[in-house]
C-alpha cells in the first residue's frame, strides 16, 4: 500500500464536527434568543432549515410550559450564578408539537469587546434511557407499593382494634369504682388486666407499622427526666410487687433533671426493657442503672441499663430477639407470653437516635440490656406535675363545664362517665357540626374534640368554635387514637390546645384539663391528651342529677286537690301502670330493633307526665335514640338495665306511698 | 412548640453584611437561594446593614427544620423572617423579596407591620393561576406541567435519577459526580414548596400592606406578567410600579444595574 496517501487525506472540519456532532449544540443570547443551532439538532427537532429558528426563536420556546417555568426559576439564576450548568433533563417541543427528553448542558461564554455574554448548550436525546428508567422506577415503586400496602392494613386493621378495645378498656376502669362483690371484683380485674395487654399489643403493632412507614418523627423538647422515671417505676413497682421481684435503681448523684430530648421515645424504650425484665424474671430484681459517660456546659452522654436476675437468652438466640415477632423458643411465649415485638421497636426507636440496644446475657442467670443516649441540657424550668390524690378534688373544684364531642356513642357515654366521677357537668354531641352549634348557644370552659368524624373533622370544628371568638375562648382538647405523639402543627394551627392520646389515661387527661383550666390561657399546650365524643341525645341520662327523685307527686295531688282517697287511687293507677309498663318493656321493648317503644311510651305518656318521671322519660328517650342511630349491643343493653332499674325504683317509691 | 427553639439565624443560614443602620432584608424567591442577591447587595452594603438568608429547605438552609406541614402555606416562611427579625431585633426594616418571596414579605408586612419601614417586590404574583376575570398568568394544567417536570426533571440528572434508583447512600459517588453545586434542593422540598408557591391566592393579603412599597415588574416575564404587576400595584394602597426594561424573570441577576437603579431610587424618596 502506498505510504503517502495518508498524506493527502483531507483534515477534518470544524464546521462539520459541529455540524454533525452526536449531540445538538444551540447557542443563545441572555434573553434567550438563538443564535446558532447545528444540524444535529435542527434534525431532531424536526425542522428543515435553520431560518426556522434562528433569531426566530428562544430557548425558552423549545420547553414545555413547566420546563419554561423551570428555566425561569432554577436553571437561569444557576446559570448566572454558577457560569454553568450540567445535565438537566428539559422535554424539548420540535417543529410538530411533539416532545422528547433530553439532558441539557450550558456554559456561559463572557462577553468580550466585541460581543455580548452568550451561552452554549449541548443536547443529548435520551429517549431510550428515560424508557430504561421509566421501567426500573415502575418495578421499584411496584415493590414499595405492596410493603405499604402491608403497612397499612396493619396500621388500619390495629385502629380498627383500637376502637373497641378502648370501651372494653374504659369499662373495665369504670367496673372497678361500683361496688362489687369479691367474685366480680376479679373478674373485672381480670378483664382490666387482659384488655390492658391487648392494648399494649395492638399499641405496639400501631408503633411498628408506622417505624416502618417511617411516620415516625423524633420530637425535641423539654422534659423532667426524674418525672418520666419516677413514673415508670411507678407503673411496674405494681406487678414486680405482684411477683415479688424487687424494684432497684443506680443513678448518679448528680443525674440532670431537665433535659431536651424525646422523652416519649424514652419512656416507650425504658417500659418496653422494663415491661421484658419482669415478664421474664421469675425471682430477684430488676435493675435500671443510669451513667454518665459525657457532659458538657450544654449536653450530656448517658447510658442507660435494665438488668434483671431472669431466665436469660441462649447465645445462639441473641441475634434473632431483635427481629420481629421472635422470641427465644416457643416455650418462652408459652410460659411469658408477650408478641416480641418489644425489642424491634426500641431498636427501631435507638436507631432513629442514631443509637443501638445491645445486650449480655447469660442462660439462667439473667440479662442486661442497654444503650447510650445523648440529650441537650435544658435550661428550662418545668413546673411540678401535680400529684393524683389532689388531682381530682382541684379539678371538680374549677366546677368547669365540658362539652364532649365524637361521633362514636360509645365513647361519649364512657367520657361522660369518667367527666362525671370527677364532679364535672358535661354535655356530649356527636358531630364537628353539632358542636358548632351547642357551643354557639351555650358556654363551655372545656371542649373534648375527637378529630376523625364524618363529614366536619375536629380540625374543622375546633377551628370554626375558635373563629367564633368567644371570650374567654373555650380550651379545646383533642382526643384521638391516631398516635401518641405531641400536638402537631395541624392541631396547633386549627386552635387546638392539647391532644391526649385515645384510649386516654384518666389522670393524664385530668392533668391536662387541670393545666389549661387553671393557665385559663388556651394557647397552645405541649401535654398530649385524647378523648373521644359524639352524640348529645343518648347519654343526658347520665348528666340528671342523681338526688333528684324518680318521681314526683305534685301533679297528682294538684289532680286530687287534696282528695286522699281520691290521691290514693290515683297512686294505686299509677303503680299499676308502671307495673305493666315495666312488663311490657321487658316483652317488647328487648328486640332487636325496639320497633316497639315508640308505642309503648306513647301510651305512658299521661302517666309519667303526673309522676313527673323525667328520668325514666329520659331514658326510655334516648333507648329510642340509640335504636334509631344503631348503638352497639351494649350500649342498648346498658340503657335497658337503667330502664329497668328506674321503673323497679318508681314502683318501690308508689309501694311505700300506698302503704302510707 | 420545640421548632421554635431553633435558632432561626442557623436554620436559615443568616449572613449580616454592611456598615449601614437601617436593615435592608432580602428575601430569594422559588428554585434558588441568597445567591440570587450577589449582584444586587452590595449595591446597598455601604448605606444599610445588610441580612441574606436561605428559605428553610433551600441553599444551606438547615432542611432538618423543613416541616410539611409548616411549610404548607407561605405564612410558614413569613413566620421565619419574623423570626430573623425578632433574633436579631431589626426595626424599621426595608424587606426586598423576590418571586414568591414578594407574597411572602407582603405577608410578613401583614403580620407585624411596626418592624417595616418599606417594601420592595420584584416579579410579585398573589396568585399565578388563572380566576375568572383574573389573569395570573397560567392555568392549572400549566402548573401540573411544572410539577412533573420537577418530578423528572430535577437539577443534574444523575443526581436526581442515580439515587431514585439505586438507591441513596449505596453508591454515593454517582450523585455527587454531576450535582450542580448551588440551588441545591432536596426534590421533594421543591416539589412542595413549588406546589405552596403557584397553588397559592394571596390576593386577599395585598390590602394588609399600608407601608410604602416598590412593585418591580420586568418587561417580559412568563412567570409574573405585566398584568399581574399592575394588580398588585392597583392594590397594594401605598405603592408604585417600576417597569423595567430587562426580560425574564431574575432581573437581580440579568440586569443588577437597572434593578438596583429602580431600588435606589424609591429608598431615596423621603
Amino acid at each position: 500500500m502506498d505510504e503517502n496517501i495518508f498524506h493527502n487525506l483531507p483534515l477534518e472540519s470544524a464546521e462539520e464536527l459541529y455540524e454533525n456532532a452526536p449531540c445538538g449544540y444551540i447557542s443563545f443570547l441572555a434573553d434567550g434568543t438563538i443564535f446558532r443551532i447545528n444540524n444535529t439538532l435542527l434534525h431532531l427537532l424536526g425542522y428543515e432549515v435553520k431560518d426556522e429558528i434562528v433569531h426566530v426563536k428562544k430557548i425558552q420556546d423549545l420547553f414545555r410550559i413547566g420546563g419554561k417555568i423551570y428555566f425561569e426559576t432554577h436553571f437561569f439564576p444557576l446559570v448566572k450564578i454558577q457560569g454553568f450548568v450540567k445535565e438537566v433533563n428539559f422535554d424539548l417541543v420540535g417543529k410538530d408539537g411533539n416532545f422528547f427528553p433530553a439532558l441539557i448542558n450550558v456554559n456561559q461564554i463572557p462577553a468580550t469587546k466585541t460581543h455580548p455574554v452568550t451561552y452554549r448548550a449541548s443536547v443529548i436525546d435520551i429517549t431510550h434511557r428515560k424508557k430504561y428508567e421509566m421501567a426500573l422506577l415502575e418495578g421499584k415503586e411496584k415493590a414499595e407499593e405492596a410493603t405499604r400496602a402491608k403497612a397499612d392494613f396493619l396500621s388500619t386493621i390495629s385502629h380498627e382494634i383500637r376502637t373497641p378495645l378502648y370501651a372494653i378498656v374504659g369499662i373495665g376502669n369504670l367496673i372497678q369504682n361500683t361496688p362489687l362483690d369479691k367474685l366480680q371484683k376479679e373478674y373485672a380485674r381480670i378483664l382490666q388486666f387482659s384488655s390492658s395487654n391487648l392494648l399494649e399489643l395492638v399499641n405496639n403493632l400501631l408503633d411498628l407499622s408506622k417505624l416502618e412507614a417511617s411516620k415516625v418523627k423524633l420530637e425535641k423538647k423539654d422534659f423532667s427526666l426524674f418525672e418520666l422515671l419516677e413514673g415508670m417505676m411507678h407503673t411496674f413497682k405494681l406487678r414486680a410487687n405482684e411477683k415479688k421481684i424487687k424494684l432497684k435503681k443506680d443513678f448518679p448523684i448528680d443525674l440532670p433533671d431537665h433535659l431536651l430530648g424525646d422523652p416519649i421515645k424514652l419512656n416507650q424504650i425504658l417500659t418496653n426493657l422494663f415491661g421484658n425484665a419482669i415478664k421474664f424474671t421469675r425471682e430477684g430484681y430488676v435493675k435500671l442503672r443510669i451513667e454518665e459517660t459525657q457532659r458538657s456546659d450544654k449536653s450530656i452522654s448517658l447510658k442507660f441499663s435494665v438488668s434483671d436476675t431472669g431466665i436469660g437468652i441462649p447465645k445462639d438466640k441473641l441475634k434473632i430477639i431483635f427481629r420481629e415477632f421472635s422470641q427465644a423458643s416457643y416455650d418462652v411465649n408459652l410460659e411469658f407470653g408477650g408478641t416480641g415485638l418489644g425489642l424491634t421497636i426500641s431498636q427501631k426507636l435507638l436507631q432513629m437516635h442514631g443509637s443501638e440496644l445491645e445486650v449480655k446475657s447469660e442462660e439462667g442467670k439473667g440479662s442486661e440490656f442497654s444503650f447510650a443516649l445523648d440529650f441537650k441540657l435544658s435550661k428550662e424550668r418545668l413546673p411540678l406535675q401535680k400529684k393524683n390524690a389532689r388531682l381530682m378534688e382541684d379539678l371538680s373544684a374549677t366546677g368547669a363545664n365540658v362539652l364532649v364531642v365524637d361521633d362514636n356513642p360509645v365513647n361519649l357515654f364512657i367520657t361522660s362517665e369518667y367527666l362525671q366521677n370527677w364532679g364535672l357537668r358535661s354535655q356530649t354531641v356527636e358531630s364537628g357540626e353539632g358542636a358548632l352549634k351547642v357551643v354557639k348557644e351555650k358556654k363551655f370552659d372545656i371542649i373534648l374534640m375527637d378529630l376523625h368524624m364524618p363529614k366536619m373533622s375536629g380540625y374543622e370544628a375546633a377551628k370554626a368554635i375558635r373563629d367564633l371568638q368567644q371570650d374567654p375562648q373555650p380550651a379545646i382538647i383533642a382526643l384521638s387514637a391516631s398516635g401518641r405523639g405531641d400536638i402537631n402543627l395541624k392541631m396547633e394551627r386549627a386552635g387546638i390546645n392539647a391532644y391526649v392520646p385515645k384510649p386516654f389515661n384518666p389522670t393524664e387527661l385530668q392533668e391536662v384539663m387541670l393545666q389549661l383550666l387553671k393557665g385559663n390561657n388556651h394557647k397552645s399546650g405541649t401535654e398530649e391528651i385524647f378523648i373521644p365524643a359524639r352524640d348529645q341525645t343518648i347519654y343526658q341520662s347520665s348528666l340528671l342529677p342523681l338526688g333528684v327523685p324518680s318521681v314526683n307527686f305534685e301533679k297528682l295531688s294538684q289532680l286530687a286537690k287534696g282528695d286522699q282517697v281520691i290521691f290514693g287511687k290515683l297512686i294505686k293507677n299509677s303503680l299499676q301502670s308502671i307495673k305493666l309498663l315495666k312488663k311490657e318493656f321487658i316483652e317488647n321493648a328487648f328486640n332487636e330493633n325496639g320497633e316497639n317503644l315508640s308505642e309503648l311510651m306513647h301510651k305512658n305518656t299521661m302517666t309519667l307526665h303526673y309522676l313527673q318521671g323525667q328520668r325514666i322519660s329520659m331514658l326510655l328517650e334516648n333507648l329510642r335514640e340509640a335504636h334509631r342511630i344503631e348503638n352497639s349491643e351494649n350500649d342498648l343493653q346498658r340503657l335497658r338495665s337503667l330502664i329497668i332499674e328506674e321503673l323497679d325504683e318508681i314502683a318501690a317509691t308508689l309501694e311505700n306511698e300506698v302503704a302510707e | 412548640m420545640s421548632s421554635r427553639k431553633v435558632s432561626a439565624i442557623k436554620r436559615n443560614n443568616v449572613k449580616v453584611l454592611g456598615s449601614g443602620v437601617q436593615p435592608m432584608i432580602f428575601a430569594h424567591g422559588y428554585g434558588c437561594d441568597q445567591n440570587m442577591w450577589r449582584f444586587v447587595f452590595p449595591a446597598f452594603e455601604e448605606d444599610y446593614k445588610i441580612i441574606l438568608f436561605d428559605h428553610t429547605g433551600a441553599g444551606n438552609s438547615d432542611e432538618s427544620q423543613y416541616s410539611f406541614e409548616k411549610y404548607d402555606t407561605l405564612e410558614g416562611y413569613a413566620d421565619d423572617i419574623l423570626d430573623i427579625c425578632e433574633e436579631l431585633d431589626l426595626q424599621d426594616a426595608i424587606l426586598v423579596g423576590h418571586s414568591v418571596s414578594a407574597m411572602i414579605a407582603v405577608l410578613a408586612a401583614g403580620k407585624q407591620s411596626q418592624r417595616f419601614a418599606k417594601l420592595i417586590l420584584i416579579g410579585p404574583s398573589p396568585r399565578y393561576i388563572n380566576d375568572e376575570d383574573y389573569f395570573g398568568g397560567f392555568n392549572r394544567e400549566d402548573i401540573d406541567g411544572l410539577m412533573e417536570a420537577l418530578d423528572s426533571n430535577y437539577l443534574g440528572w444523575a443526581a436526581q435519577m442515580a439515587p431514585a434508583i439505586i438507591g441513596n447512600g449505596d453508591r454515593p459517588e454517582l450523585g455527587e459526580e454531576l450535582t450542580n453545586s448551588f440551588c441545591r434542593t432536596n426534590p421533594e422540598i421543591a416539589k412542595h414548596f413549588a406546589r405552596v408557591t403557584f397553588l397559592g391566592d394571596n390576593r386577599p393579603d395585598l390590602s394588609t400592606v399600608k407601608i410604602p412599597t416598590l412593585v418591580v415588574q420586568c418587561a417580559e416575564d412568563i412567570i409574573a406578567p405585566r398584568e399581574v404587576g399592575e394588580y398588585v400595584h392597583k392594590n397594594i394602597t401605598n405603592s408604585k410600579l417600576s417597569v423595567l426594561k430587562a426580560t425574564g424573570h431574575c432581573p437581580n441577576l440579568s440586569a443588577p444595574e437597572e434593578t438596583i437603579e429602580v431600588m435606589k431610587a424609591f429608598l431615596n424618596q423621603p
